[in-house]
């Protein structure tokens, strides 16, 4: 019993999978939240038309954030945005995930009328389960840059948020069909998908090519009913055993694609649902296959950094380069002192100098990803240069990082 | 912190979690009904009614329409002038969000908005349309006026 408890959330193992899931969780939340901010006069101020959940906040609490005013609302909107782009981009994760989840429950309490409903619900749960575990920050962010650790990747770290988040979707699947059949649910005794195929324009259901099909169709819709409550409730067995797993994580895929396709259902079921069936990859599977490419690329020419080596801040640089380069794709040669840019020599066996060797490897590096915007913006093919010959004669100047500091980086 | 304290503290947080995870989840249609009576329950965190997505989906289907008059002569105002913010990846109203405004006590927040929103309007009619059976009556429709916001 104790092993299997063990195995069940004590065990240590790469959070890797945590740290792509932050991504998507954090999109989720952005893309539900912000577009309310661009009518703040009709959603959250003193103008707005509001409406509360009283089941789901005590009314003194509701009461108490009634009461803000207008300057307190727009100072939430600014905290909401500046905490929610750190949690993205992974800045101090845990604490701003606390921030922005305190952020949510604010506007959530002001206003229920267009962020809340069941899937926001869902979503506030997720956030809770975030807010408890640092570990979501581990990679794919600035923590682990800030931290300089190569191998932050496949650090082992306590599995038991990954696989309450895991038990979480099982289990919303499974009750979310439960609730289909029994109670107030009728899936069996009616027909909801032939209903939904004949509610008018203003309904929820889309126009899609197989509607109208649909709509003449009850034997169709009724067993397609049954089909999707017997899936939904047969999903944590299909998840969890190990044999069915890749096949229900494909089905939950396209389970949430047809979704969207056909009924207007909120961003949570394309971003978060996806998200976090996969995390039920397992994550030596994931850092598998990459210690497997890593092999590969080790083996195989691969591109040169050639930096200044008697420089701490370069040799500091080329140590975030290392956190970044997931794939080991680059191979990082110390040069002579008082080289005037970084030289980047591609397997194609051209060179790239300075600004354009960082616009090449921001290709390479999956952390670089966001930065394309910034590196190939336009006119940054003139700025740039000239930052980077800035950057470049005042390089001893820096303050350097510790790990870099006492003569060589460690590795 | 030694690794046995924090296993503890992590079965500790793992048991309490699951805990009232599967107790919110169950309580409203299935504890509540089987102890008749009503349950404690836990504000903030869980959806009060539990994971209810789609589960009930009937024949009939009712909406909101609001009606601005000018002259004495009603005229219908896209809902989507009225909830101007826009959902990304969905549309808010075809989710029916307007019907809230029909909700017993609405119109004392909602009128004030639509005197805002819309001040070339004298007065609103705020009217609820319904399809009472959509499979066997497509073409019936239903419609009665809730409210009116005077000016």
């Amino acid at each position: 019993m104790k092993n299997i408890w063990n195995i069940l959330f004590l065990e240590e193992r790469p959070s890797i999978g945590l740290s792509f899931f932050r991504i998507f969780v954090a999109m989720t939340v952005g893309l539900h939240v912000i577009p309310s901010f661009f009518h703040l006069d009709d959603n959250y101020l003193s103008t707005a038309f509001k409406t509360f959940n009283i089941d789901f906040f005590p009314i003194p609490f509701i009461d108490w954030v009634h009461k803000s005013p207008d300057a307190l609302v727009i100072f939430f909107v600014w905290a909401f945005v500046i905490t929610w782009f750190c949690f993205l981009i992974g800045l101090f994760a845990q604490v701003s995930c606390i921030l922005m989840t305190g952020c949510c429950y604010y506007f959530y309490a002001l206003n229920e009328f267009h962020i809340g409903t069941l899937s926001w619900d869902i979503l506030l749960v997720t956030l809770f389960l975030m807010c408890v575990s640092p570990y979501h920050g581990d990679y794919f962010s600035v923590d682990a840059l800030r931290r300089g650790d190569a191998d932050a990747w496949r650090r082992p770290r306590p599995f038991f948020i990954q696989r309450l988040l895991q038990l979480q979707v099982a289990s919303t699947y499974f009750f979310t069909g439960l609730y289909k059949i029994t109670g107030e649910g009728n899936w069996i005794t009616g027909n909801p998908i032939y209903y939904l195929m004949n509610y008018p324009v203003q309904g929820v259901t889309k126009n899609f090519i197989l509607k109208e099909w649909m709509a003449v169709h009850p034997h169709f819709c009724y067993v397609t009913g049954l089909m999707i409550v017997a899936t939904e409730i047969s999903m944590p067995f299909l998840l969890f055993i190990p044999r069915t797993r890749r096949a229900a994580i494909v089905l939950g895929l396209c389970w949430h694609v047809l979704l969207v396709l056909t009924l207007d259902v909120p961003t949570i079921f394309l971003f978060l649902f996806p998200a976090q069936l996969m995390l039920f990859i397992h994550p030596q599977r994931i850092t598998g296959w990459i210690e497997a490419r890593r092999r590969i690329n080790a083996v195989s020419p691969r591109p040169k950094i050639i930096y200044d080596g008697e420089c701490g801040f370069c040799r500091s640089s080329i140590r975030l380069l290392q956190v970044m380069d997931l794939w080991g794709k680059l191979e990082y040669i110390p040069g002579p002192k008082g080289m005037s840019e970084m030289k980047l020599y591609s397997s194609d066996d051209k060179i790239y100098g300075g600004f354009f060797a960082f616009r090449k490897l921001a290709w390479m590096l999956p952390m670089l990803y966001p930065m394309l915007l910034i590196v190939y913006f336009p006119g940054s093919g003139i700025v740039g240069p000239l930052a980077y010959r800035w950057i470049a004669r005042n390089r001893y100047l820096f303050p350097v990082r510790h790990i870099c500091s006492a003569g060589s980086c460690h590795s | 912190m030694t690794t046995h304290s924090r296993n503890k503290l992590i079965s500790i947080f793992v048991v309490v979690w699951l805990a009232v995870f599967y107790y919110e989840s169950t309580c409203y249609y299935y504890l509540q009904p089987h102890f008749k009576r009503v349950l404690p329950r836990l504000k903030f965190l869980f959806p009060p009614a539990g994971w209810i997505m789609f589960y009930n989906i009937t024949d009939n289907f009712n909406y909101a329409e609001v009606y601005g008059v000018k002259n004495g002569v009603p005229q219908l105002i896209d809902p989507h002038q009225i909830l101007q913010t826009r959902a990304i990846g969905y549309d808010n109203i075809n989710r029916n969000a307007l019907i809230t405004v029909l909700s017993p006590g609405m119109s004392d927040f909602f009128c004030p908005y639509l005197k805002r929103k819309f001040p070339y309007f004298e007065k609103f009619l705020v009217t609820y349309v319904e399809y009472p059976q959509l499979t066997e009556q497509p073409f019936e429709k239903r419609q009665a006026v809730v409210y009116e916001c005077n000016g």
